[in-house]
């Protein structure tokens, strides 16, 4: 499921990979541009106005979070950025420079597109609240206008308030990485920054009422260190 | 009444009475006989023990029922049940659950002549007829039954502190010592640490699910020791020896004034020997840590040689003591510093060695310290040498106060005494006999003491002979020339033996100084030559034997004096600072702080400035060595990186290439299975690349040192579930990580590489079944990646984790350059935690990661 006519700005030195992007992206209808450094990616951006963008951090010129703090100063388009594998602590800076997701290097294709179909969705919804008021899995079936959870064996679920506030923040931002400190300053507030235990015990108790397995999650998935993210 | 002679016997039912008793006493029922078996843990043989003897019994006719046996899953013990009546357990509910408890009332009814109740400690379900199973066992014994039951070391009740102090559990379930004393045979079941551990590894004890943290933690050896000696101890009566030496040792986390420390101060003489050991004997009761300190007088006049020194110090190691040596003037002064300065407790000094006339010129040494040790206890031992011989120190005593006091009393004292002699007995005394006297006692003065007394002896005593016995009588005018000259004479040769006296009494001062000297450079010579960082070592001697408050060796670096090693408190960081500055050259100074010090001491510390320049040059260059070869180890573990790194990554390339040469071959027409399957072909080979890559990449960065964890609060829960995302086969795995554990103070990243690695090697060498079990125990906890695989050749538990290590050695032809458990060790423990190997139970290999526990209290909304 694409969106027709969106259009991705890929960013990365490596031409290899950036002629494998362009020929799949535009076989599965996004438009795309590309750029090859940091410098010519804050054009680019300023110049077509892409609907999302796919940064590799490790560029020639500028550092990668430089180029998203030059974005975020003016734009609130998606970022995804390529990060090499090992260190956490380059996407952490990045996502904490105001990247919205990540796919680590060599990243397998699916996981790409996955990610920036979330991201592309959550612009184009932006604003919008009716459509995809009822969410389903293949386990369970979210109704964020009746704030309710029914499971597909027929059992209705009964979340604390807490909880439904978590999942619903996962759910409305379903594919894409919600970072520890964004739900915690949602769903408990501004001032809690550092209480990522509080998210531990939650998800384990949805995993719980939720999950067929919760020991091997399939929908409400943990980045460890990160944050976490709903899969359908 | 059964005796052990008469078998078979059956037992008399109640009220019937002995042949023996009298006709009118009550009938006594006779109590049944237990027999215990103790053992130190889990698993050693007791249930297995207790049941051979059941059937011993039972062949030779005795009537055995089984009350109650757990055989905890363990066949070689369910075996044994079989051919023995087992009479059937009772029901009884509670909270919901059922539980199956021992009829007591079934057994009773039953009256067998031996019952069999495993577990003594056990605690009833609540509801039950007595709290505890030794209170039904006694209600047994009661009714004449003998009972066979086994019990652990861990339940006795006076043990309950220690066994918890050595295996970090509090132990519910226990039993009173005397239930288990009362016990008219009670057996050891005894077997090594080692060989329990392979019973369990052999799976012989428990199966590999129910292994956690806390059990894990319980069979390591050293637990296992400790528990089997406390074992064997309380059986022998001996605890009290035992427990004082854990509670000492634990003592070691309590504040630092609370222990007991022994400082025994020797002399040097023949019975340092006698003292240094009973001093060891008096710590080891008290618990407390001994050291031997010998005062060296600044004279040295009471020192000792370098080879009985090092005699001393030989014996003090071996007593398991410290030897010291202090340098100071004042002996008793500087023993008492020297014990506040370590917070001893108590002294051990010898009793006198004087005898007791010498004891009433001066009292020594032992009764000043008395005198002056204040709340320091004084232990005074007596040897052999105690009150010994008047010995005559010719020429070598001390020229001491006390010696110059009595020296000037006796050169008024002794001439006025020989003057009364001649005088009041005039008849037998002429004229040379009282010369002769007076020289005499001249020459006494002179070696008591010294040059001044003599010479006021002399001075005296000739103007008491020229007034009493020279003609003309009590005048002080001499009539004979010859008179005059033996006056004369007398004086000249009172001053040449004063004089004698004092050169030869100086030149035994400077002797004993040298022997000191000596004695001291040859220890700090040892130091230099014998310890790895001697410089450190070598100021700290030296500060403590001169009692100094800072001994420090600057460099001149860039203009400004740098501290190179420093010993003490407020180091000199300028020569201009030190109250004894010393310049071994002109760049290295040594510095010393806190009094300043005769020359003669300066000697000294020349030679040990000159020293210490060497020891540094020296350390230098083995600081030099050390890097050298760790660049060489670096380079080699590149080459052999390299080496094994070129098969292992082109093979996949190898494999990429050949798939795409196939694929874009424009005269090949495919089908399209195959050209699926080439191209999953490409696909498995990057992944492979990738994978190996990635464990290289992570081998670099820990030996280059560039791994920084970033720590934070972790589940494992989250982790597991992660790594398993991204591992191969891991449908395979069973989970079982309790999302309600504490968090672990981890870095994300590193720490799901630690477990895909892991779980890697498990599905790869291990197969299938494989499971990841999470626990936690004392402030840890552990994750547990179980496969029932080959598991480890013996003794290969360290090498596993070396970098390159395969299973199968060289020939091991499965992919993967064997990084993968070299990396899961690096990163664990750049994360402070543990990571080892053990043996499944039943077979397998068991990887252990434990990180410590990050927990956290917080209030908790709603339904839990």
């Amino acid at each position: 499921m694409s969106d027709p006519g969106a259009t991705v700005l890929v960013v990365d030195d490596e031409p290899q990979i950036v002629r494998a992007l362009r020929i799949n992206l535009t076989a599965r209808g996004y438009k795309v541009i590309t750029a090859h450094d940091g410098t010519a990616a804050l054009k680019a951006v300023a110049e077509t106005k892409p609907d999302v963008v796919v940064l590799d951090l490790g560029l020639p010129d500028l550092d990668g979070t430089e180029v998203i703090a030059g974005l975020r100063g003016w734009t609130t388009v998606p970022i995804i950025v390529l990060s090499a594998r090992g260190d956490s602590a380059d996407k952490v800076e990045a996502l904490d420079a105001g990247a919205d997701d990540y796919v680590t290097k060599p990243f397998g294709m699916d996981e790409l597109l996955a990610r920036l179909r979330a991201a592309v969705r959550r612009s184009a919804v932006a604003g919008a609240d009716g459509a995809d008021a009822v969410v389903d899995t293949a386990s369970f079936t979210v109704d964020l206008a009746a704030k309710k959870v029914r499971r597909h064996d027929g059992e209705e679920v009964h979340l604390t308030k807490t909880e439904w506030g978590v999942l619903e923040l996962l759910v409305r931002n379903r594919g894409r990485l919600v970072a520890q400190k964004q739900l915690l300053h949602e769903v408990w507030g501004p001032s809690y920054e550092t209480e990522s235990h509080y998210l531990r015990v939650y998800l384990a108790q949805l995993r719980r009422k939720l999950e067929r397995e919760p020991s091997r999650p399939r929908h409400l998935l943990t980045e460890p260190g990160m944050g976490y993210r709903f899969e359908v | 009444m059964c005796s052990r002679s008469t078998w078979p016997c059956k037992p008399r039912p109640e009220g019937h009475t002995d042949s023996v008793t009298t006709e009118n006493a009550p009938a006594k029922p006779r109590r049944g006989e237990l027999r215990i078996y103790l053992g130190a843990a889990p698993g050693v043989g007791k249930t297995f023990a207790m049941l051979g003897e059941a059937h011993r019994r039972l062949d030779r006719g005795t009537d055995v029922v089984v009350g109650l046996v757990e055989t905890h899953g363990r066949e070689k013990t369910a075996v044994l049940l079989e051919g023995l009546e087992i009479l059937p357990r009772r029901h009884a509910g509670h909270r919901g659950r059922d539980f199956d408890e021992m009829d007591v009332d079934a057994i009773l009814e039953r009256a067998p002549e031996v019952a069999v109740v495993d577990e003594l400690a056990h605690t009833n379900v609540p509801g039950s007829r007595n709290a505890k199973r030794w209170q039904d066992v006694e209600e047994l014994l009661a009714a004449g039954i003998d009972v066979l039951s086994t019990v652990n070391v861990q339940h006795l009740q006076s043990l309950n502190d220690v066994v918890e102090r050595i295996t970090g559990v509090t132990q519910q379930e226990t039993v009173p010592d005397e239930v288990v004393r009362r016990a008219e045979q009670l057996e050891l079941v005894d077997i090594t640490p080692e060989a329990l551990r392979r019973r369990l590894a052999h799976g012989n004890v428990y199966p590999a699910e129910r292994i956690d943290a806390a059990l894990g933690n319980y069979f390591r050896p050293g637990n296992l020791t400790a528990l089997r000696e406390l074992a064997l101890l309380w059986v022998a009566d001996q605890v009290d020896v035992a427990l004082q030496r854990y509670r000492a040792e634990q003592r070691i986390t309590d504040t630092w004034e609370a222990r007991e420390r022994v400082v025994a101060s020797i002399t040097g003489g023949p019975e340092s020997e006698t003292l240094i050991r009973r001093a060891s004997r008096i710590a080891t009761r008290a618990g407390a840590e001994l050291q031997v300190v010998h005062i060296l007088r600044g004279d040295g006049l009471a020192g000792i040689g370098p080879a009985a020194m090092a005699r001393y110090r030989k014996i003090a190691e071996e007593v398991g003591a410290t030897f010291h040596t202090v340098v100071g003037d004042d002996v008793p002064a500087a023993l008492l510093d020297f014990a506040r300065g370590v917070n001893a407790t108590q002294l051990v000094i010898g009793t006198s060695r004087r005898s007791r006339v010498a004891r009433l010129f001066d009292e020594g040494i032992g009764a000043s310290v008395v005198q002056r040790s204040g709340p320091i206890d004084v232990h005074m031992v007596t040897h052999a040498e105690a009150g010994g011989r008047l010995r005559a120190r010719l020429g070598a005593s001390p020229l001491g106060l006390s010696r110059l006091v009595a020296g000037w009393v006796l050169s008024i004292l002794l001439p006025a005494l020989v003057t009364v002699v001649g005088v009041f007995v005039p008849s037998g005394l002429d004229f040379a006999t009282d010369v002769i006297s007076y020289v005499l006692v001249t020459v006494v003065v002179a070696l008591v003491g010294g040059l001044g007394p003599a010479l006021l002896a002399a001075v005296f005593g000739a103007g008491l002979l020229n007034f009493f016995f020279t003609p003309p009588l009590y005048t002080l005018n001499v009539h004979t020339p010859q008179n005059l000259v033996t006056l004369i004479a007398m004086v000249v040769v009172a001053v040449l033996v004063a004089l004698v006296v004092d050169q030869a009494a100086r030149r035994a001062a400077q002797a004993a100084r040298a022997r000191t000297e000596a004695a001291l450079l040859a220890s700090y010579a040892r130091t230099v030559l014998t310890h790895a960082n001697p410089i450190e070592r070598l100021l700290a001697k030296v500060r403590e034997n001169f009692a100094l408050t800072s001994v420090t060796l600057l460099e001149k670096q860039d203009g400004g004096w740098q501290p190179v090693a420093t010993a003490g408190e407020h180091p000199c960081a300028d020569p201009d600072e030190a109250d004894v500055d010393i310049a071994v050259t002109a760049d290295v100074h040594l510095t010393l702080r806190g009094r300043a010090l005769p020359a003669a001491d300066r000697r000294v510390l020349e030679a040990v400035a000159g020293q210490a320049f060497l020891a540094l040059r020296q350390q230098r260059a083995a600081a030099a060595a050390a890097r050298a070869e760790r660049k060489a180890e670096a380079t080699e573990l590149r080459t052999t990186l390299l080496s094994a790194v070129g098969h292992d990554l082109r093979t996949p390339l190898t494999s990429i290439k050949a798939s795409i040469g196939s694929l874009r071959a424009a005269d090949l027409e495919l089908s399209e299975e195959d050209t699926a399957e080439l191209m999953e072909a490409i696909e498995l080979s990057a992944d492979r690349l990738a994978g190996l890559i990635d464990n290289l990449l992570d081998s670099s960065r820990l030996a280059t040192g560039a791994v920084r964890p970033h720590l934070r609060p972790v589940g494992y829960d989250e982790v597991v579930a992660h790594a398993l995302s991204n591992v191969d086969g891991s449908d395979a795995v069973e989970v079982a990580v309790d999302d309600r554990l504490p968090s672990v103070l981890a870095d994300p990243g590193l720490l799901e590489r630690v477990v895909a690695n892991v779980l890697d090697n498990a599905l790869r060498h291990g197969g299938a079944p494989v499971s990841a079990r999470a626990s936690a125990h004392s402030g840890q906890v552990e994750l547990r990646i179980i496969d029932h695989g080959r598991g480890l050749r013996k003794g290969a538990a360290d090498s596993a984790f070396a970098p390159f290590q395969r299973l199968g050695g060289d020939r091991d032809t499965t992919p993967g350059v064997g990084l993968g458990l070299s990396v899961a060790k690096g990163f664990t423990e750049a994360m402070g935690g543990t990571i080892r190997a053990e043996d499944t139970p039943g077979g397998g290999l068991t990887v252990v990661v434990s990180l410590p526990a990050f927990s956290v209290e917080f209030e908790q909304e709603g339904v839990r």
